[in-house]
């Protein structure tokens, strides 16, 4: 039985050199950075980490990295998608041999496999992995493959350590389905927020959130998680709109925002691998005075 | 302004008598119950209410029973969407004709207008009567066909008799947009949710719903309420549990089921319309059994 609740986990991007090598120096930084703004797990590497765009190698270099750098002070959840649930798997093992305390998974990139195949998918790397197990929805991202309260259910009876969902799908109804239905099969089923909406996914039962903005508005974020936890939900309503607006902002200028924001904010972590262009020049000058109207950044520390 | 539509607001479903007309002294009888039992307003034709298997003369004279039973104890609102704009218009002037306090209209059927023309379609039915209006978003029936901030800002800066917006998106990030934006250009403006997910929205500014449940557990949609203002979010998530179970027995073929189960309770309100199926005799008893397994046989009003 899982009894890891991983609360407020950070998900640190990756920070390449200007050859687009992994920065190791800068990543040392980083997970400093993360570790003193309020992580309480680490996971890695996500997609905000362009998990996608670093080799199978770099992949095991970089987790190998992280755990040394984070030392067992914080749990590191170790993200081991792939198209092929073979890799997956091997990658989920090769976590757990390396201190991870759960691993997360997503619906296999691009195929779109009948439904009793994307369960054949999270079994094998739950097998994999022995320890705690998580899938992650991202609907946005994964185009194609839904997944639903059946499956969730399938995977109760076959995985003894699926221990919960991550739910990026922002849906209420969905989050809701999966919960109170799950629940009532394996009662320490954990619902996580995928990012940082978290108001309507605590009211629903999530106690733990992934939020990459972490990087940019880390006191912001340890505030408004603080008192999601208290579920103070009304309290939290006005952080959670200003979470939101951030949130816009760099969806409005695209996945290399988030590096951009960092390098505003004097974290500067380079910049994102291709296929993913950097902003413009123009772009970023937008960014960056959409920034500075952010009130509320005023008080998040920059540098380092 | 003082908001007009809050708290849980009922839908009736239409009446019909065996041969399929309408049945205008059991929608008599039906509203009667829904003020009785805590209805804070009344809408009618949802398409809880087959609205778009009603012909616009059905509507019309239904309306005008709904506004004099009611007899203002609750404000009524009349839903006018229709294939056809032009019968909108007419359905919403009739609306101010008999004396309804509102009318609400979903984005158009079928086609798939740009923002500008959605713009357009809400200017003219807020234009063509001078009651209050309330705009109707539901992209997850209406496929790619929603609202965002911009828009709610620019119809917001034109109708001021755009008091409410019925939201059904049932998603955080949407609801959190929409919200943000409108409340800037009118604080008192009025965000309800499609159906009773109240737990994950009413800390995000919510001030109530339309009801799915309330022909069948007026008591239940209320508790929900009342836990969720009062921000008792333990209560408030477990209603939302029992309610999340309801609706997944009743949105299919909505609203057969749902008429089916009033059987159940007691207030047999007939067929349903085609092309939606009635529920047989074999789905009653099956709601029958969901409905006490859930305690709602116990704890809910029988009859009328």
């Amino acid at each position: 039985m899982n009894t890891l609740i991983p609360g407020l986990v950070h998900t640190p991007v990756t920070p390449f050199t200007d050859d687009l090598k992994i920065d190791y120096a800068c990543l040392e930084k980083l997970l400093e950075f993360h570790l003193r703004s309020g992580a309480e797990a680490i996971a890695t590497p996500m997609h905000v980490a362009e998990s996608v765009s670093l080799s199978d190698v770099e992949q095991r270099a970089h987790f190998d990295f992280v755990m040394k750098q984070v030392n067992g002070r914080v749990p590191v959840l170790a993200h081991v998608s792939d198209a092929a649930t073979g890799v997956a798997a091997s990658r989920a093992d090769y976590a757990q041999s390396k201190g991870a305390r759960a691993i997360i998974c997503t619906t296999p990139y691009y195929w779109t496999p009948p439904a009793a195949m994307v369960h054949e998918h999270f079994a094998q790397v739950a097998k994999a992995a022995k320890i705690a197990f998580y899938v992650f929805y991202t609907p946005a991202e994964m185009s194609g493959t839904k997944l639903n309260t059946d499956l969730m259910l399938q995977l109760v009876n076959s995985s003894s350590n699926f221990a919960g969902l991550i739910d990026a799908s922002m849906d209420w109804q969905f989050m809701i389905n999966i919960i109170s239905n799950v629940q009532r099969t394996r009662p320490e089923f954990q619902l996580l927020s995928g990012n940082e909406y978290m108001v309507s996914a605590g009211a629903v039962g999530a106690k733990s959130m992934l939020t990459p903005m972490a990087a940019i508005a880390p006191q912001l974020i340890k505030d408004f998680f603080s008192v999601c936890r208290t579920e103070k939900y009304f309290e939290a309503r006005k952080m959670q709109e200003d979470i939101a607006s951030l949130y816009q902002l760099l969806k409005h200028h695209g996945f290399a925002s988030l590096k951009a924001a960092m390098h505003i904010m004097g974290r500067d972590c380079g910049i994102a691998r291709p296929p993913l262009d950097p902003l413009s020049p123009e772009s970023f000058n937008r960014l960056e005075k959409s920034l500075h109207g952010l009130s509320f950044l005023n008080r998040e520390v920059k540098g380092w | 302004m003082t908001q007009m539509f809050k708290g849980v607001m009922q839908s009736p479903v239409t009446p019909l008598k065996d041969d399929f007309s309408p049945d205008p002294k059991t929608f008599e009888k039906l509203l009667d119950f829904h003020v009785r039992t805590g209805a804070t307003a009344i809408s009618w034709p949802h398409h809880k209410g087959e609205s778009l298997n009603l012909t616009i003369d059905e509507r019309k004279s239904l309306a005008e029973v709904a506004v004099k039973s009611v007899a203002k104890r609750v404000p009524v609102s009349i839903h006018v969407s229709a294939l056809s704009v032009e019968d909108s218009v007419d359905l919403a002037k009739h609306a101010q004709q008999i004396g309804a306090d509102a009318i609400i209209a979903i984005t158009p059927y079928f086609w798939s207008p740009s923002m500008e023309g959605i713009f357009k379609h809400y200017v003219r039915l807020g234009q063509s009567v001078d009651i209050p209006m309330i705009a109707y978003n539901s992209p997850s029936y209406l496929e790619g066909i929603e609202f965002n901030g911009e828009l709610i800002t620019r119809l917001l800066e034109k109708l001021p008799n755009l008091i409410a917006l019925k939201e059904a998106s049932f998603n955080s990030e949407k609801f959190v947009e929409i919200s943000r934006a409108a409340l800037k250009v009118r604080p008192d403006f009025a965000i309800v949710a499609g159906v009773e997910f109240l737990a994950p929205s009413v800390p995000l500014g919510c001030v109530g719903s339309y009801s799915s449940a309330g022909g069948i557990s007026p008591n239940l949609c209320t508790q929900l309420f009342d836990a969720c203002m009062k921000g008792e979010s333990e209560k408030a998530r477990q209603l939302q549990f029992k309610l999340a179970q309801l609706w997944d027995l009743f949105r299919d073929q909505y609203p057969s089921s749902l008429k089916g189960g009033m059987v159940i309770m007691g207030r047999p309100v007939g067929p349903t319309r085609a092309p939606l199926p009635t529920a047989t005799p074999e789905r009653q008893a099956f709601i029958a059994q969901q409905l006490e397994e859930l305690g709602i046989l116990d704890t809910e009003p029988h009859g009328w």
